[in-house]
């Protein structure tokens, strides 16, 4: 994709800027479940008894995920887009944010945990699904749209997980 | 009995011979047997012989919840059911204290008068019948189907209508019922006339009606005749009149009699019945248009349902005479007993027993038949 | 024989009767004729409608109904739904109709199909369903109407305190039904035994309702000690799932089953009820001794009914009183302190030794229970209270709802807030804006309390009687909104200006699923000098030592326990609210089912609670 601007207009520098490439976007999301999973993973070990199998729960999902990133990239059809460039939303940096280690406490309860996972998600899920806004029709759009839902579906479970432990039943 | 068995020592010789008379047919006459001894074709002696259709229904009702008995009363009486029905309730209501509503209470003397045609119409049938006269009994079972049209129009059945329930009716009057039951008495009255041609006035009927089969009023009280049978024996007497019930009092209608006690004036009688029930019907229709309101008052959950300790006494007029229901509860949610005086008890037992001495063979089914016995009320 | 000549009768009148050779003959075709409206044909069942409860099968006067259990259909015990559906013998049915005008839900009729011609005779033997016995979609005749139904289906209403007299004070809201009313509404009951199903302890219902019906409430008591030591408590706070199962509520108000507890309770004295509760006590000791942590509902349960048994039981209660969440949750106005000690006061003379004061830590520790007793109960509850922890709930205005009940019980003077603002919409969240209420009233003479739950009306967690009551009393419930932010500072000078909610737009999802979606445009505060937290409870499992919590299995965060309750660790067994949920029902029967293991294991036969179910 290239702009049908000149060189010189500032906008479309910036729009230009705000393109990244496929290649790119799939490396930060595996990077962004890696971490996430990595996290989970040394978490396991810090929390008490109870916690644990949440816990070890969300990292076997987080490496599913990865190994989801993995299978899309390394798709023949990929190949043949991975240099296409995509329009990146504006709210990348919140998505980014989680990417880099987290700050939860040593010793987080099982509601901080949950809550901590549905924002990951929500967030995963709002950059995939504005990357399918963006992206053209097609074989990517496909794609973006199948992720997002994906992390929808995830978030969902967590928050009916969420309602029966924190709100203990509804009472 | 073989011949090499005869002993004229044992076996005097002798012209009476014993017939067994019926059962042969699962209806009025059938079902019920009558063994007699003849001395050529008089009857010397007449032995009823019931038994064919014992149902247990006094002993069943035991069994019952008061509310389940509604389904087991009219099939007391096959060709009049309703004031079965309606004798059941009343006991039911006097014991458990239950005001049936006033549409309701009309509705039930619809269903008593509407029965009545039937079973009349039915009997004068059957009666033809016994005597050969097979166009009359056609007539009289078409008759009486236009009217079991409105019970099933109203009621959902034909014969065992189970719709009177104690504290009133099970279900109100269908829109436009009352109108259908118009045209039908219209069709009634058109077709009586005919009847009359047909039955009342034919020479036949007459002579073979005559004079058989004679009840004198001075029997008739002492055997416990009652209704139609007992005013055609010279006793004004009705149950309506005499102990009225439900809406009764607020009805004209007259109780025709006749004196000679005969199988005619049993007849003349209930043909009588016919056309005062075709007035009261009349009235009736008239009320049901004005007055509204439920049908039936508020029963407790029938499965869940005790009846004060007590007993009642309920008496109706019905086509064949007067049915009385007496029942028992010892506060119970089933009657501890129930005791029906049904007229056919009466007419097919006792009192057919007497008249047939003397009568003649050829006469058995006409005496039957203007008795009105309903075999299966006298197997309670 | 002299005859007047009107009687001598024509012979030529009746030739008349030729005359009909040439009109139209009234002989019928041969085609079925059309039955009429309310015809009663051969019987029609809506098996969506219909709920198996068997009704029509006992009204039948001939025996001609059987219930048949039909593989595949929804077998929901707690939704009152039964997989069976009424099969009708016509060999012995006489249309009568009595089924169809008892049927609570209405599923059943009768058609105006009515001819059936079959030399089999297994034909006449059918399983009615809506299109009828051959499958022709014949029309209903004989179907239920007002006039002909022969159900009940309006309550005895309860005599209560009204609002203003209830306001300001703690005495129980609810009378209790005289006589006269509790006869009237036991006599609806049609014994179809679905409140038995679904009630989580499987109480006998059908039995002391009737018992009630009967007039025999010391049967009823009978009845009803055979499942749950809680009559008293259970008779006026119970979730009554029986009556959410009950099949008169199908169409109509179910019948009163709590009420009717409460009734059968309050009418034997108490005297009486501990000798008939006490019948069939073990006549010997076993000499084994069980502990259970906690004398809440099962923790009680369990005692009761191992106490029974002849095992020696110590129950370890770290608060001044027994009875959990009965006594340190629900308000007095709901449940009267001196009727849950009645129940608690048979649980003792059965035996059971309820220590108070009691909890497990430095001074009686876990170890040290498990080598005193032959077997271990937990049953330690829900004790903590959850928080939403929406930014500034860290602020000290910001309370716990289980904490301030439990101040409430214990007599502790807590400062009663001018406007307060409860975040929740079950029934703790109503238990503590209530009893706030009230004493907003008592000490400033006027309530503001607000009450924001995320729910919409239609669908709050809590009784309708509690939302109901609640506004009576004048606390504001709003729907619809979710906690954003509590707001420091403020006017009130004690640093709380109050709670900000937005507008919730959905709480689940397409799937059911819990999934709020908020309008953020729409933000309301609510001035308050306290918000209080009835979201939801956790439960604090510290007691246990970290060896035992390593040594047990977990699931989703609470011990795991196998269908008796038993835990993963031999010896050990946990049960109520802390594995289940919170619910006194629940726990009575969890205490029931552990109480049976225990015997089980420490070498008793099957229990009669068992024998019972």
């Amino acid at each position: 994709m290239t702009s049908q601007h000149g060189e010189g207009d500032p906008a479309a520098k910036e729009r230009l800027a705000r393109m990244k490439s496929l290649e790119e976007i799939l490396n930060t999301a595996m990077a962004f479940e890696k971490t996430m999973q990595t996290f989970y993973e040394q978490l396991v070990g810090k929390v008490r008894k109870p916690l644990r199998e949440l816990v070890a729960e969300l990292a076997e999902e987080e490496k599913r995920h990865y190994e989801l990133f993995e299978g899309v990239r390394d798709h023949p059809e990929t190949e043949a887009h991975i240099r296409d460039r995509i329009a990146v939303p504006v709210n990348d940096h919140r998505f980014s944010d989680y990417v880099h280690m987290p700050a939860l406490g040593d010793h987080p309860d099982d509601q901080a945990i949950l809550q901590y996972a549905m924002g990951r998600e929500q967030a995963a899920y709002e950059h995939y699904s504005d990357l399918a806004e963006t992206a053209p029709e097609g074989p990517l759009k496909d794609l973006f749209r199948f992720l997002s839902d994906e992390e929808l579906r995830h978030k969902g479970d967590l928050e009916k997980r969420y309602y029966e432990i924190i709100h203990s039943g509804g009472v | 009995m073989r011949p090499e068995n005869y002993n004229p020592v044992q076996h005097p010789p002798s012209h009476e011979y014993e017939l067994y008379f019926g059962p042969n047919h699962p209806g009025i006459e059938g079902n019920y047997a009558i063994r007699v001894r003849l001395n050529g074709d008089l009857i010397q002696e007449a032995i009823t012989d019931g038994g064919y259709l014992h149902r247990g229904f006094e002993k069943l009702m035991e069994q019952r919840l008061w509310i389940q008995n509604i389904a087991l009363v009219p099939r007391i009486c096959v060709p009049d059911p309703v004031p079965m029905e309606e004798a059941y309730a009343r006991a039911v209501e006097a014991l458990g204290g239950l005001e049936v509503p006033e549409r309701a209470q009309w509705i039930r003397a619809m269903m008593l008068e509407m029965s009545r045609i039937c079973a009349h119409l039915f009997t004068f049938g059957g009666n033809a019948a016994t005597i050969g006269l097979y166009t009359n009994m056609f007539w009289g079972i078409t008759m009486r189907d236009l009217f079991l049209d409105i019970f099933e129009e109203i009621t959902g059945a034909r014969i065992y209508h189970m719709y009177i329930t104690p504290g009133g009716v099970r279900r109100d009057l269908p829109a436009g019922a009352l109108d259908r039951l118009e045209t039908v008495i219209e069709e009634l009255e058109r077709r009586t006339p005919e009847f009359e041609d047909l039955f009342f006035d034919s020479a036949v009927v007459i002579k073979r009606a005559r004079g058989v089969g004679v009840i004198s009023l001075e029997n008739a009280l002492a055997w416990g005749v009652t209704g139609p049978n007992l005013r055609a024996s010279g006793m004004p007497s009705d149950v309506r009149r005499d102990d009225p019930y439900l809406v009764y009092p607020d009805i004209e209608f007259d109780v025709p009699t006749e004196i000679e006690g005969d199988a005619l004036a049993r007849l003349r009688v209930r043909q009588a019945e016919v056309t005062q029930s075709v007035r009261i019907l009349r009235q009736v229709i008239e009320r049901l248009r004005m007055i509204e309101g439920p049908v039936r008052c508020p029963l407790p959950n029938p499965l869940a349902w005790n009846i004060p300790a007590g007993e009642a006494y309920t008496r109706v007029e019905s086509s064949k005479g007067e049915v009385g229901f007496f029942a028992v509860s010892d506060g119970g949610p089933k009657p501890y007993r129930v005791h029906v005086r049904g007229p056919s008890q009466m007419h097919a037992v006792q009192v057919l027993e007497r008249v047939l001495k003397g009568s003649r063979l050829e006469d058995i089914a006409q005496i039957m038949f203007s008795l009105d016995a309903c075999p299966p009320e006298v197997d309670r | 024989m002299d005859v007047t000549p009107k009687y001598k009768g024509s012979f030529v009148k009746p030739l008349k009767a030729l005359s009909h050779l040439f009109r139209e003959p009234v002989t019928l075709p041969m085609v079925p004729r059309p039955a009429s409206d309310v015809y009663r044909g051969f019987h029609v069942n809506d098996w969506e409608a219909c709920v198996g409860c068997g009704t029509c099968r006992q009204i039948c006067d001939n025996a001609a109904i059987r219930m048949v259990r039909i593989p595949g259909l929804p077998d929901e015990p707690a939704k009152g739904i039964k997989p069976r559906r009424p099969a009708i013998d016509y060999g012995r049915c006489c249309w009568c109709a009595l089924c169809v005008d008892i049927c609570p839900t209405g599923s059943l009729s009768l058609s105006r199909e009515y001819i059936h011609v079959s030399p089999d005779v297994n034909t006449y033997f059918i399983l009615p369903d809506e299109k009828g016995m051959h499958g022709l979609n014949f029309p209903k005749g004989w179907a239920k109407s007002d006039d002909s139904d022969l159900l009940d289906l309006g309550r005895q209403e309860m005599p209560a305190l009204e609002a203003e007299a209830r306001g300001d004070n703690f005495g129980e809201i609810v009378h209790g039904y005289d006589e006269q009313a509790a006869i009237l509404e036991a006599s609806r009951c049609i014994q179809c035994g679905m409140c038995h199903e679904a009630c989580p302890a499987h109480m006998h219902a059908p039995e002391y309702i009737r018992a009630i019906w009967d007039g025999d409430k010391e049967r009823a008591v009978r009845e009803i000690y055979r499942t749950n030591p809680f009559p008293e408590v259970c008779g006026r706070v119970c979730t009554h799932r029986c009556e959410t199962a009950c099949s008169i509520g199908r169409r109509g108000a179910p019948i009163a089953i709590r009420w009717l507890k409460r009734y059968a309770m309050a009418v034997v004295d108490d005297a009486r009820v501990r000798d008939i509760a006490l019948e069939g006590m073990a006549e010997a000791r076993t000499g084994r001794s069980v502990g259970i942590v906690g004398a809440g509902p099962a923790g009680l349960t369990a005692a009761f009914d191992l106490a029974k048994l002849g095992h020696d039981v110590t129950v370890y209660e770290a608060k001044p009183e027994p009875g959990g969440m009965m006594r340190y949750g629900i308000p007095e106005y709901r449940l009267p302190y001196d009727r849950l000690d009645a129940d608690i006061a048979v649980i003792r003379a059965a035996g059971a030794d309820i220590r108070c004061d009691s909890p497990i830590g430095p001074d009686l520790p876990m170890a040290g229970l498990r080598e005193t007793h032959d077997a271990v109960m937990l049953a330690s509850g829900l004790g903590l209270g959850r928080s939403t922890r929406v930014p500034g709930t860290d602020h000290s205005e910001v309370r716990s709802a289980v904490d301030l009940l439990d101040s409430i019980t214990r007599g502790e003077s807590i400062r009663v807030p001018r406007a307060a603002v409860v975040i929740g919409g079950g029934n703790v969240a109503f238990d503590i804006a209530r009893s706030l209420a009230r004493l907003q009233k008592r000490t400033h003479g006027r309530v503001d309390m607000t009450l924001v739950a995320l729910e919409e009306r239609d669908h709050m967690l809590a009784d309708e009687d509690e939302v109901v009551e609640a506004q009576e009393e004048g606390v504001v419930v709003i729907n619809g909104r979710g906690p954003k932010e509590v707001v420091k500072g403020g006017t009130f000078g004690r640093g709380l200006r109050g709670l900000e909610t937005v507008r919730c737009l959905s709480i689940f999802d397409g799937e059911g699923r819990f999934h709020p979606r908020y309008d953020e445009d729409d933000v309301i505060l609510h001035e308050a000098d306290m918000v209080i937290e009835a979201i939801g409870q956790a439960s604090d499992t510290g007691y246990l030592g970290e060896e035992l919590t390593e040594a047990l299995e977990w699931q989703r965060g609470r011990i795991k326990i196998d269908p008796d309750g038993a835990t993963s660790v031999s010896g050990l067994w946990a049960a109520g609210d802390m594995v289940e949920g919170p619910d006194v029902i629940h726990a009575v029967a969890a205490g029931h089912r552990v109480a049976a293991s225990i015997h089980r294991f420490l070498g008793g036969g099957t229990t009669t609670a068992e024998a019972a179910e």
